[in-house]
């Protein structure tokens, strides 16, 4: 469903992601693992169109390239990022948000549909769709977030550290909710560095270093790694 | 009497919301700090002027043919002249930089062509200049229809930019520019949009101005400074905060003109200009900086 190949991101000189290779199948959960600032959000944001890739790149997202795209049309493509930070539109209300998320042509048919969805998985939101969202809580706004991306009826969803700042609770509700995301056929990549929590979820994992994927494998091997436990789970 | 001068200062008030407005969507959603803004709004009262005594159309035909060609107008611009600063701009800021200076130039084009085709006389026209009763006070009947519809387009395009899908998503391009490309809102595309409606707004302002007020080719700054105390006073980016501001400034103004001194009308703006950015620096309606 996305094959990434060779895929880098320069600031300047600085290479933030040096030719990351990967792929998501359909109906798949993938995480890619790493410290702050290893290059995790560079390759997500390359992926959605937020930075430009440097040359050679290859992105398909089910046969179709999105390299060069902008981002509004790599959204209409089926690829819809919940980026860190969220960048929900925090002067506008719940209900405003998802309205907003179904703004892809995409996504109008399906509108009535996804939006049940979206408020059978946050059933918070239902609750709230009047506020406006910058006066939720952080775990709240992660729900708008994820819920105005999946109104955008995406093949694809692309999570960029969605654990951050959220409690042990909050955190195992959203590792839940990913699980019923795929289940209605969306297939997920998203990086973190709750390894734990995302492993247990996941199905395969990547390992990101310094730019470089440094490692990939099966989520309960990866999980069952001593070299991943030292680096990812220890302590924890 | 006080009535007399409060549906005068409604007027006035209504013409700077309009203004305003179209100021809000330039500013807060193209990004795009617009001095030459006020010149459009003169333009377009020379071509209601020309219309009624050129031609003998009404303004209220004007007022429907107008706005558009200011909006072409305005699309234009911002493909040709500002599209090219966005593309190489950093960051809004060092946008908003450039195309101050960009059409602070404008500004001298446009009011040059009208000082060269109509010298620095000024110009009224005299319609529906007829006087109503109302409640026992006596209104000009041109004012009180410039309000009317000062006030219908202004109600019209708020529930346009708050009911509607299309109108969600310019706020939101104003809102985050960036969460708005990943609800698939094409950002360029919508930026030119929004600002070639506020050229069209401002356009239907001049010709409603035109229907009550003397003009000369200079005046455009004065409104471009109005629509700026307006926007800042309500709420950088906030619509209602510049309807009611707008509302506000005309009232005060009419007041000082009437019942103190004409000569203090300036210094009225600026007084409740400064009052309100000391008691709320974010504006009437603005939320407090990030």
């Amino acid at each position: 469903m996305l094959e990434v190949a060779g895929l880098s991101v320069l600031y300047g000189k600085h290479r933030a992601l040096d030719q990351a290779d990967l792929s998501v199948g359909a109906g798949e959960i993938v995480v890619i693992l790493g410290a702050n600032g290893a290059g995790k959000s560079s390759l997500l944001r390359a992926v959605a169109g937020l930075l430009p890739a440097a040359p050679g790149a290859k992105v398909m997202l089910s046969g179709r390239p999105l390299v060069g795209l902008p981002a509004h049309a790599i959204v209409e493509a089926g690829l819809a990022l919940v980026p860190e930070g969220r960048a929900i539109f925090g002067d506008l209300t719940v209900r405003e948000n998802l309205l907003l998320g179904a703004f892809a042509r995409r996504a109008r048919g399906e509108e009535t549909r996804n939006r049940a969805r979206v408020l059978a998985l946050f059933p918070r939101l239902a609750e709230r769709l009047g506020q406006t969202a910058r006066t939720m809580s952080g775990g709240e706004q992660q729900m708008v977030a994820i819920g105005r991306a999946l109104m955008s009826a995406p093949d694809l969803l692309l999570l960029d550290e969605p654990s951050l700042g959220l409690s042990p609770l909050l955190c195992s509700e959203l590792f839940r909710a990913l699980e019923r995301i795929r289940g209605d056929g969306i297939s997920v990549l998203l990086v973190e560095q709750n390894a734990r929590k995302s492993l247990a979820v996941a199905d395969r994992g990547y390992l990101i270093e310094n730019g470089r994927i440094v490692g990939s494998g099966r989520a309960a091997d990866l999980a069952g790694d001593p070299a991943v436990q030292r680096a990812y789970l220890g302590g924890r | 009497m006080l009535l007399e001068v409060t549906l005068s200062g409604a007027t006035l008030g209504g013409m700077y919301a309009l203004v305003a407005l179209g100021l809000t969507l330039q500013y807060g959603v193209a990004r795009i700090m617009n001095l030459s803004y006020g010149e459009l709004l003169v333009a377009a009262a020379f071509a209601a002027l020309w219309f009624y005594t050129g031609v003998a159309v009404s303004p209220l035909v004007g007022l429907i043919v107008v706005p558009p060609l200011a909006f072409a107008l305005s699309f234009g611009i911002y493909r040709v002249l500002l599209q090219p600063l966005v593309r190489r701009a950093k960051t809004r800021d060092a946008l908003e930089v450039d195309s101050i200076l960009a059409t602070f130039g404008l500004l001298f084009v446009i009011q040059g062509v009208m000082l060269a085709i109509f010298g620095g006389a000024y110009f009224s026209y005299s319609f529906l200049a007829v006087p109503l009763q109302i409640a026992g006070a006596t209104v000009a009947a041109n004012r009180l229809l410039a309000l009317v519809l000062a006030v219908v387009i202004g109600v019209g395009l708020y529930l346009g930019l708050t009911r509607t899908r299309i109108g969600t998503a310019v706020r939101a391009v104003a809102v985050d520019p960036v969460a708005a490309e990943l609800v698939a809102i094409d950002v360029r595309t919508a930026s030119a949009l929004a600002f070639a409606l506020g050229g069209a707004l401002v356009a239907a302002s001049g010709v409603l101005v035109s229907m009550f007020l003397t003009f000369n080719a200079n005046l455009g700054v004065v409104f471009t400074l109005k629509a700026l105390v307006v926007v800042i006073m309500g709420g950088v980016g906030n619509l209602l905060g510049a309807l009611i501001a707008g509302l506000l400034l005309g009232l005060v103004e009419n007041y000082v003109a009437v019942f103190v001194d004409p000569g203090l009308t300036l210094a009225a703006t600026y007084a409740i200009f400064l009052i309100v950015l000391l008691v709320r620096p974010q504006g009437i309606l603005g939320r407090a900086s990030r």
